[in-house]
This record gives structure tokens, sequence and C-alpha cells, in this order.
């Protein structure tokens, strides 16, 4: 087929040497960019003959060569006129020569080696169009690359790996790659350079390849420049860390970084290639990020300044910064759970400092009650609720820093919490559910008043907050219900609704468990309500028309379900509560009561508990001189408590001038020696409330004192209350402590023994590992019991037969016995 | 150079002095004469917007032609009419169409 196509069109015999002549000298015009005096016609015709003439592989070496030729001749001189020697100079030791010219020169360079770079690519590619005939038949059937290719390596081999010059044996390409990171770091130190111009000279590099294999990772873009700029970029940063860190501030550092980062990303962008990003990023978050952070977070600004500053902004740059290089924010969730758990234990602290403190004006004589024990636990009280709000205040404050700086963050979310939990229920601190309670009281008691529902919510709101944090949540029902039980029996509480409120809030939060027995106090409140009504309607049916007839409120409690035993004061021992002795009008009325009730519930037993009720008694003052002449008879009101008033009973059928001992009441009365000596302390000692006249006049109530009628009291009020000296809720002395925790712990035996059991009733046999891991697992919601007391259970229910050790077995393990 | 717009019609010179004007996108189906007139390159033919063929003479280079519009013609659609070849012009029309890279 082609020699006849030869025969038929182009049948003349050619001369090769002379065609070659003709389209050498043609290649020079195109070279010299004077292509337009050429036809392309003629100088296609002229190759396609060629080729045709079987004379392609002549064709293609001679054209290979003149390339070459051209190259390192012309292209190169131009190229080396390029090099000052400002340029050299920089080149060997940057930093030497003014900036400035550096930037001139390099850009000069930049712009002549890409001119020579487009212009060899507009010859080739019209070379190209020219031997196009060459390219297709030549080539393709012998697996050449194209001539263009083979032209773009040439380019490679004889301009960029050639040496600057004779004395200078650096290649071109690496002249190269320093001037364009001389440029960049001339742009990180502030100046413009000519972003395009690198991004072209960028684009050279990344259409050139290492081999002929043309790899897309054999670009010599990635073998050689990149990685220079890796390397630099990582040295320059690891510097830059180092410098920022000593001589500017976390916040600051932050900044930086992050701007660093933004630049790099542009950069990537405007003047290299986009494939470095993620590289060049990873560089930057190495040495600014990764290799710094711990000291970063540590530094005298850093985590713990943001954090007491409220620096919102850059702590969510720290988190920002963190969260790049490390999934989890080590770093970060470390320093913020040191920091709460010190800020915690400065709170902690405080309160124990502010508990044990003298008081703050022991020289204020007027301050009615006039105990130092008093006023001492009143302080504590304060302490246990500024403890509370204390609290409450970090935990808003490290909430507004989740939410602002830290985007709600899982891991940090859970790290906070668990730094609250870890100082709330810290060893060195044992008195939270002591306060959260007291804390609740109080607001029951006086802090709620005036507000709207909806802040009375918040309030409950926070409590509930902090409860969640506490392990030992038996021992806060239990101090709960002690303070919840003298609200209800002394009426302190302000709105019952409200206690309503907070048990169900805590029913969610706690389970039905936890409030049943709270609940069941309310209801016996309300069954109690009932009966005195429903009793006094059954004197009135009596017909029993007595003026001086004492009206009788009751609350029947339920034993198991009211902490009696913590109500009564903690000298008489338990099961020794001695039976006070009504005076007759009391006793009377007492056993009217009782045949009442066990009318309607047979088989019940009533024990009269007179230390916790209170009455008000109607007391007439004999005439008196007033200041102003008159005499006048005065009347008022006493509300006392039911001991108070048994003693004063006494006294009511004495003559006015006749006295009682100490000893002689007690044994009138029979009431237990503590209670009886604070009852008279606050008849007969406090001032506002002096009714009984003490002998000798003295704080201290001993045995021998007398004590007679104050005929000449004075009150400013029509109703007087006399206050029992301690009896509000207080924060425990450290004795109490000691039996409210004895108490808990004895009532954690329980709760474990009745959890071992019914997970062996389940499992019948277990290993001891499986078995004190699923007692913890049950009990995690009431408190977290220890390893060691387990144990001690475990042994005793074996002991009672509850279960048995399997002989033989591997490991430690029960049997249940049924 | 030719910067400003590129005419719509160029002119195709068999060799043996016969014109062809045609349209470029028509014309330029064909490699060798696209490439001759490509703008960017600069050659004389790209400057005149015109081709001479030294070794194609007039029947040929109109059957070329004629060819040229009537691939871009039917470019998208099926079922083609046939071209009609008269069978005397048939080796001379492959060498052409070799040369022209068609």
């Amino acid at each position: 087929m082609k020699s006849a196509r030869a025969k038929g069109l182009h049948g003349d015999d050619i001369d090769f040497e002379n065609t070659w002549g003709t389209l050498a000298s043609a290649f020079r015009e195109i070279h010299t960019k004077n292509a337009s005096r050429l036809s392309y016609e003629e100088l296609y015709r002229h190759a396609y003959r060629v080729v045709l003439k079987k004379k392609g592989e002549d064709l293609y070496k001679r054209v290979l060569g003149f390339e070459r030729d051209w190259l390192s001749t012309e292209v190169h001189n131009s190229i080396q006129a390029l090099l000052t020697p400002n340029l050299l100079v920089s080149a060997q030791a940057v930093g030497t020569s003014n900036t400035n010219e550096r930037r001139v020169a390099g850009e000069k360079f930049l712009k002549g080696l890409r001119q020579a770079w487009g212009d060899h690519q507009v010859c080739m590619s019209m070379l190209a169009d020219v031997l196009m005939y060459m390219d297709r038949v030549y080539c393709q059937d012998n697996r050449h690359p194209s001539i263009y290719t083979a032209a773009m390596v040439l380019f490679r081999v004889d301009i960029l790996n050639h040496p600057v010059s004779d004395t200078d044996a650096r290649a071109v390409l690496d002249l190269l790659n320093r001037v364009i990171l001389d440029q960049i770091q001339m742009e990180r130190d502030g100046d413009v350079i000519d972003k395009y111009l690198i991004k072209m000279c960028v684009g050279m590099l990344e259409s050139l390849h290492e081999d002929e294999a043309e790899a897309e990772d054999q670009r010599l873009y990635n073998t050689s420049f990149e990685l220079e700029y890796l390397t630099t970029s990582k040295e320059f940063y690891r510097k830059e860390a180092e410098f920022l860190l000593r001589d500017s501030d976390a916040g600051a550092y932050c900044r930086h970084t992050r701007k660093r980062l933004d630049q790099e990303e542009d950069r990537c962008k405007s003047t290299l290639s986009e494939v470095t990003t993620p590289k060049i990023q990873k560089v930057v978050e190495h040495e600014l990020i990764k290799n710094r952070i711990h000291e970063l977070v540590e530094m005298e600004s850093g985590v713990r300044f943001m954090i007491d500053n409220d620096r919102l902004d850059e702590l969510e740059l720290m988190f920002d910064l963190n969260s790049r290089v490390d999934d989890k924010k080590m770093e970060l969730v470390r320093a913020v759970q040191k920091r709460i758990v010190e800020m915690g234990a400065d709170v902690n602290n405080a309160a124990v400092a502010a508990s044990t403190a003298p008081a703050p004006a022991p020289d204020a004589p007027d301050k009615g009650k006039g105990q130092p024990q008093e006023k001492n636990s009143n302080q504590q009280t304060i302490a246990a609720i500024k403890w509370v709000e204390d609290v409450l205040q970090l935990k808003d404050k490290f909430d507004g820093i989740l939410r602002t700086s830290f985007g709600m963050d899982q891991p940090l979310q859970t790290a906070v919490t668990r730094s609250f939990g870890d100082f709330i229920n810290s060893v060195s601190f044992p008195r939270s559910s002591e306060y959260i309670s007291l804390f609740i009281d109080e607001n029951m008691k006086k802090g709620i008043k005036n507000k709207t529902e909806l802040e009375i919510d918040a309030v409950l709101e926070k409590a509930i907050v902090l409860l969640r944090y506490v392990q030992d949540k038996d021992l806060f029902e239990r101090y709960y219900k002690k303070h919840l039980c003298r609200r209800l029996l002394m009426n302190k509480s302000i709105s019952n609704d409200v206690e309503k409120q907070m048990i169900s809030k805590m029913k969610i939060e706690l389970g039905n468990n936890f409030t049943l027995k709270l609940e069941a106090m309310f209801k016996d409140m309300t069954i109690s309500e009932e009966l005195t009504s429903g009793f006094k309607k059954h004197v009135e049916g009596l017909g029993d028309k007595d003026p001086k007839r004492i009206d009788l409120a009751i609350n029947v409690l339920t034993s198991m379900t009211w902490p009696l035993e913590t109500m009564s004061s903690g000298d008489d021992e338990e099961g020794k509560r001695t039976k006070c002795h009504f005076p007759p009008a009391l006793e009377r009325i007492k056993r009217g009561f009782e045949k009442y009730y066990s009318e309607k519930h047979s088989g019940r037993q009533i024990t009269w508990l007179a230390n916790m009720g209170s009455a008000d008694i109607k007391a007439v003052f004999p005439k008196v001189p007033q200041k102003d002449g008159t005499t006048k008879e005065r009347r008022h009101e006493l509300n006392v408590s039911t001991y108070a008033m048994v003693i004063l009973l006494l006294f009511n059928e004495l003559p006015a001038d006749q006295h009682l001992t100490f000893e002689e009441i007690q044994a009138q009365t029979n009431i237990p020696h503590s209670d009886l000596v604070r009852n008279l302390q606050s008849l007969a000692v406090a001032a506002k409330t002096r009714i009984l006249i003490k002998e000798p006049m003295s704080k201290d109530v001993k045995p021998t004192d007398k004590f007679f009628f104050n005929e000449g009291f004075k009150g400013a009020f029509l109703r007087i209350k006399v206050g029992v000296v301690a009896n509000g809720n207080k924060v425990e002395s450290d004795r109490e402590r000691r039996e409210t925790e004895k108490k808990n712990d004895d009532s954690r035996g329980f709760c474990i023994e009745a959890a071992v059991v019914r997970i062996m009733k389940q499992r019948k046999e277990l290993s001891h590992q499986q078995l004190v891991a699923e007692t913890l697992n049950q009990l995690a919601a009431q408190f977290k019991p220890e390893v060691n007391m387990i144990k001690k259970r475990i042994e005793s229910l074996i002991e009672r037969e509850y279960l048995e050790r399997i002989e033989g077995a591997k490991v430690d393990s029960y049997r249940y016995l049924a | 150079m030719s910067n400003q717009k590129l005419a719509e019609y160029v002119t195709l010179v068999s060799s043996d002095g016969f014109e062809f004007n045609l349209l470029r996108s028509a014309a330029c189906l064909a490699g060798t004469i696209k490439k001759a007139l490509d703008p960017k390159s600069g050659f004389r033919e790209g400057e005149q917007n015109r081709v001479h063929f030294e070794t194609i003479n007039g029947v040929v280079l109109e059957k070329v032609c004629e060819y040229l519009y009537y691939s871009q013609k039917f470019a998208e659609s099926k079922d083609v009419p046939d071209m009609d070849i008269p069978p005397a012009l048939c080796l001379e029309l492959l060498i052409a169409a070799d040369y022209l890279d068609v």
C-alpha cells in the first residue's frame, strides 16, 4: 500500500540531507519566532515525504539532536545571563544580601526560566504539528515517545539538570527550588511576591517528570521541589514555634498558628500546587501544634489562664488546634480536668475553712442566741450554702466554656462531668451530699420566698444538677430525709407544692426507689391532717365543751419511713427513749386520741414523740406596774416546744413566789436531760424569751439551779416564739457526722446483702470477681460501695448459710443456697 | 499574528490552481489543515487563511471538500446516506486522506 502511494503521488526520489536542511532552517525560524514566513504545508510535506521514505528514524534523531543543541546553547546561555552573582550568593547563604535585591533577582530568574519554558512549549508544539506524520506513523510503530514528550524530557535534562555554570556544579533545578523557597520565605516574613510567576514555574515542574515513565508521583514537583519545601517549612516552623513559645503568650500563639495554617492553605492555592495542601498542613500542625501542645497548654498564659480569665475565643482556638492533631484532645482535656479539680478543691477548702474559722464577730454579744456552738453551726450552714453556690458557679462557668468554646464536644463534655464528679466526691471532702441537702433545705425555708415559679424551678434544677454528680446517693437521701422531716414537722417549708416538685424532679433523676420514702412522708402528713380534723370532730361530738380544752394537732408518722432517730438529740442512746410525763390536762387528751386512733386502726401502736412537738400557749402575766404608772394584765401567745409547755404548766400550778429546782423539774416531767437543759436555756437564759428566772443567773444549767416564774416578763409582741436552742437544720457536728456515717454504713450493708442475694438467686453460681462486679453495678445508682465491705457482707451471708463456697473451683466461687 | 477574530471561511488551493472556500469548522476536520491554520503556531497559512496543496489536484480536493462538509453534516446522526465516490478517484483520495489526516 505504501509503495503504491509512493509511486502514485510522490514517486520522485528525495534527497534526505537536502530536505533536512530545509526543515532545520525552518525550525530555527520557528525558535526565533519567525514562523509566519514559513508554509506549514511545505514543511509538513517535507516531513511527510521523509517518513514515507522510511527515513523516520533518522528524522527523529535529527530533530532531537537539533533540539538538544538549541537548548544547551541558546536557551542555556540566556538563562545563564539571568544568574546574577547576587542570586548565586543568595543560593549559597540565604540572608547575606539585601532581601529586596534578592527578591528582584529571584523574580528575574524565575521570569527568564518561565519564558524559556513557555517558548520551548510553544515551539515544540509547532514542531510536533509539522512532524505530525512522523509522530503518527514512525513513533507509534516503533514505540517511541512522541517528539513533543521527548523534547520536554530534553528540557529537563539539558536545562534543569544542567549545572548552573562551569564552576558551579549545582543544577539549575536546585537553584530554581532555592529561589522559590526563598520567595516563599519572603512572603512568610511579610513581603509581597509574584505569586502568579511562581505558580507558573511550579506548573512547569508539575508537567515534567523524573524519568521517562511519567508516573504521577514521579513529577519533578513531587520528587524535588515539594520535598524540599516540606523540609524547609518544617525547619522554619520548628524555629518559629520555639520563638513564639518564648516570646508570646498562649493566646497569641494560637492565633498565630491559625493564621499560619490559613496562609499555607492560601499559598498552596495561589502559589504552589493544591496537592501539597494536606502535606504542608500536616507539617505545620506537627511542628506548631503536636510537638508543642503540651508546652502550650502548660504555659503561664495557657489553658489555665484562659479559663481563669474567661478567654473564650482563645480557648476555642486552642480547642480547634488541638482537635486538628488529636481526636481525643488529650492535652486540652487533661488541662481542663486539672483546672476543674483544682478550682473544685479550692471551693472545698474554702468551705472547710469557712466552717472552721472562728466566728466573724465574737465580740458582738447582742446577737441574741449567744451560744458559740450555735454560731459555729450557723456559720457551717452558711459555708455549706456558699459551697453549693460556688460549685454551681463553677459549673455555669464551664458550661459556658463548653458551649461557646468547645462546641459541646463529646470528649470534653465527659471530661468536665468526670472532673466535677471527682472533686465533689473527693475523699478529702466528704460533705457534699449533706451540703446539697442543706442548700435545698435553705431554699425551701427561705430562698424561694418572693420568687416566681420559673426561678424556683431554676434553683431546684441546679440542685438536681449537683446531685447528679454525687456518688453516694444513699447518704444524700439520708440527709434529705432528715432535713425534710424537720421541715414538715415544724412547718418550716414555704410551699408544699415546691417540695413535691423537688421530689418529682429527684424521681426523674434517680428513680422511683429513691423517692419512695420521701413520698411516704408526704402521705403521712396528709393522713395526719385528716386524723387531726377527724379527732377534732370526734371530741366535739363528745360534747365536751370545756373552754380550757386543748386543741390537738397530730402527726402520725410511719416509723420506718421517717428518720426519727436522727431527730432525737444525740445524748440519749437509742431504745432508751424516756417517756415524758404529761400534766393531767394533756394526759387526758392524749388518751382520748389514742382511743380514737385505735378505734380507726386496730393493732397499731402509737409512740409519742414529745421532743418534736410544739404548742401555742395563751399565757396571762399578772398586773405589773408599767413605766407610765398604769398596771395592766398582759397576755401573750407563746409558741413553745412541747417540752417547754410541759415545764411551763408545772409553774402554772405553783404559787408565784415558789421555785422549782432543775432536779425537781426533771423528776416531775421525766424529760431527757439534754432536752430539758436546752428548753430551760431558751426559757430562762435567752434574753427575749425569759419567761422563767434562773438562780444563779448564768448560761449553763446546773442540776441545783432554781427556777422562778418571771412575773415581770416583758415582750414587745403579742405572739412570742420561744426557739429551742439548736433545733434547725444545720451542718452536723463531727460527732453527729460520724454517727450518720455509721448508720449509713449499716444501711449500706443491708443494701449490699440484698443485692448479693438478688444476684445469686438469679445466677445460682458465680465467681467472686463477677459477683463483686455485678454488685457494684447494681448499686451504682445509689452509692459506690467499697469492695472490702462487699467481701464482708458475702462472708456474713455464707455464715448465715445463704451462700456457700464451691469447693475445688479454680477461682473463688459461690453457690446460692435456696 | 492573527489575534483578531478568525475568519469564518478559509481557502484551500489545489496544485492546479483551483480555490475552494469553505467553512473553517469543516476544514479543520482534517488534522493537517487544522494544524496549518492553528493561530497559535502562526504559520503563513494561518496568517492568510489560505492553504496551498502542492500535491493534490483540483478534482481530488473538490471531493475532499465535499467529504468534509458531508462528515460535518452527519457528524452526529445515524443512517447516513452513502457518499458517492467515483472508483477512479479512490486511490488518490486515499492518499490525500492519509496526507490530510482525515
